[in-house]
């Protein structure tokens, strides 16, 4: 009785995680032939997918991924799930500084760091969140992007592993003692003078940020560590869980200076004082004005800039090298130069291959960051796959109803809703404010030009340029939704970030005296428990349903549960 | 060595079978959700960790000593 018991219960385990139910009207019935070879073939039309049945309750998790169509799946299949498992090895190798010496640093720092231990290996369902529904060029291009976020990421921390005194029993390595610690939004770009010496590594990139888009779940506990000392919970999340870092001592210890900034704005400045009690090193603090726009105050953040490498060549006797920077800012400048031209692709054309999602995480990610390979890699495989689109005029997200630019500080943990709302409603999310940051080239004729752009640059750091730098910045989403001709916004409300809520009115009498649909979005920027994405999924609904009168082109994929999922 | 060849074939097209029924029915994400994540999250929750709070907070001494 207790076999024929435990049998039922793996029957009906199996049944729920790899059984698809099939709908009312498949299921009696003559079987179509040729509709199935044909489905098998080209992949199931948009509004036949039911992409909402693949789910496994509220995991998160496949039944089976999606069939694609032959070509599609198999491109999925060894292009980008095979690929990309295959190198995140071959990356551990070659940036560990070896095959042995890499893959023992990288056990060694997932088994210590909860950030790494938890949260990493989920990543190539991080690829299917972002690239669900997706077809052909668009497909290809989005995943090159995610390819390239992966790449860097593994190199940051195996870098951090390598030199990290916790995982080498307190030792100060000739890697450790050339290595510069900073936050986030300091842009790499400032260290380029310093670049080929000193290493410049983002303390909370990895540890935090990427985190939060791959699996949601870890970023909670660094900001339930934060409310437990006392500290109070309504500050930015951002702040509270790159100081819930230090709180849980799960930090990397990977260089002996530390660069902050007031990222993006003076929420942050409890985080610097936080990480210059617990880091205990000597720490430069560069915070740049909110508002900046005044002359006098450009020049007071280019000293600022200068005094960070006074303080660099201080603490590592190694100079500012003026050859360096130039050989530096002009590759990145290269960068710059191509993500204009996929503007123009997006904002002239349907032929633009990236989603939302993949255009988002991946320039924000190489604009903080500064100039890497990587990036070049990637950027040619896009220039490739976005050459092909416009010459052959291949239009890439074909559903689309609604040309949608997505405004202010995003939800991380549901950084794909753009996937969804394309799948679901034909919202084709073509650009976002944090994609628009950073928007700078860097002149290299003169040191006073080099510095002034370097200023600008570092002041249209995310956030900070578009969110709380001013009504000026903050409100130029009317220009860019004219550049990029879109139809609706989708306006993100970060419920604890007191700058937005300052001018939430302001918004509301614009999109009302302008006549723009704009969905409200509201959320907690990591943390899922305030607003879920089951919540965020039912706003953009209800708006669609009730104002726009629009039917879903997925059904299945309007009421489904997520709590649980990465 | 033609055998050889094609027994090495068909070990690699086994192993490519494999890999690709592990990606379709998702079995890398269910083994870290419900076997791997799970002892990593046990793991991570009880270890044991330096009270950050007791780090003092003084002057720091800059990393290169002037001469």
């Amino acid at each position: 009785m207790k076999i024929l018991n435990k049998a039922k219960i793996v029957r009906e385990k199996m049944k729920e995680l790899f059984v698809v139910e099939k709908p009312e009207n498949q299921q009696e019935g003559k079987k179509d032939i040729k509709k199935i070879a044909r489905d098998f073939w080209y992949g199931k039309p948009h509004e036949e997918r039911r992409l909402g049945d693949l789910y496994v309750g509220d995991t998160g998790l496949y039944k089976h991924r999606e069939w694609r169509g032959f070509v599609d799946t198999m491109y999925y299949f060894n292009m980008i799930w095979l690929y990309n498992y295959a190198h995140m090895v071959t990356d551990i190798m070659k940036y560990g500084g070896g095959p042995v010496k890499g893959v023992v640093n990288f056990s060694k720092g997932l088994m210590r760091y909860r950030w790494m231990g938890q949260t990493y290996l989920t990543v190539m369902h991080w690829f299917d969140r972002g690239l669900e529904g997706m077809r052909g060029p668009i497909l290809r291009g989005s995943a090159w992007h995610y390819r390239g976020m992966v790449s860097e990421t593994i190199r940051q921390f195996q870098e951090m592993f390598a030199s990290d005194k916790k995982l080498h029993g307190g030792k100060e390595s000739e890697q450790w003692k050339h290595n510069i610690a900073h936050n986030e939004t300091v842009s790499g770009s400032i260290f380029y003078g310093f670049h080929d010496v000193l290493e410049d590594i983002p303390l909370e990139m990895i540890t935090y940020f990427v985190t939060c888009h791959v699996n949601n779940h870890t970023v909670l506990n660094y900001i339930d560590a934060a409310q437990s000392i006392g500290l109070p919970a309504d500050p930015c999340p951002m702040c509270q869980a790159e100081y819930g870092l230090f709180v849980l001592d799960d930090y990397p210890d990977f260089a002996p200076t530390m660069i902050t900034s007031n990222e993006a704005c003076d929420g942050s400045v409890a985080t610097s004082v936080i990480q210059d009690w617990f880091l205990n090193r000597p720490l430069f603090a560069m915070p740049q004005p909110m508002r900046y726009d005044d002359p006098l105050v450009q020049e007071h953040c280019q000293r600022e800039i200068e005094e960070c490498w006074k303080f660099i060549e201080k603490q590592y006797g190694v100079p500012f090298n003026w050859e360096m920077y130039c050989k530096y800012a002009e590759e990145q400048n290269k960068l710059t130069a191509f993500e204009h031209e996929k503007w123009d692709v997006a904002a002239n054309t349907p032929y633009y291959p990236i989603n939302g999602v993949a255009q988002a995480l991946y320039r924000i990610y190489y604009s903080q960051d500064g100039n890497r390979p990587i990036w070049h890699e990637i950027d040619a495989h896009v220039r490739k796959i976005m050459n092909k689109t416009v010459k052959n005029k291949i239009v890439t997200l074909p559903k689309t109803r609604h040309r949608v630019i997505a405004w202010s500080c995003a939800p991380l943990y549901y950084s794909s809703w753009c996937t969804w709302a394309y799948n679901c409603w034909g919202l084709n999310c073509v650009i976002n404010m944090d994609s628009l940051m950073f928007d700078q080239f860097l002149r290299t004729d003169t040191y006073e030009h080099a510095l002034e752009d370097l200023s600008w640059y570092n002041e249209k750091a995310p956030m900070r340029a578009m969110a709380v730098g001013g009504h000026e910045h903050i409100l130029s989403l009317w220009d860019y939704m004219e550049r990029f001709k879109c139809d609706m916004v989708v306006m993100y409300d970060q419920l604890q970030c007191k700058g937005m809520q300052g001018i939430h009115g302001v918004f509301e009498d614009e999109f009302r005296k302008r006549d723009i649909h704009a969905i409200w979005v509201p959320h907690a920027l990591p943390d899922k428990r305030t607003v879920s994405r089951k919540e965020i999924r039912k706003i953009i609904s209800d708006y669609m349903i009730t104002v726009m009168r629009e039917e879903p082109l997925d059904p299945t994929l309007l009421d489904f549960e997520d709590d649980s999922s990465w | 060595m033609k055998k050889f060849i094609l027994k090495i074939f068909g070990i690699l097209a086994v192993i490519y079978a494999a890999l690709f029924a592990v990606f379709y029915y998702d079995l890398d994400g269910k083994f870290i959700y419900y076997i791997f994540e799970p002892f990593m999250v046990k793991r991570f929750d009880n270890m044991k960790r330096e009270d950050n709070l007791k780090t003092p907070y003084d002057m720091k001494e800059d990393v290169m000593k002037e001469e």
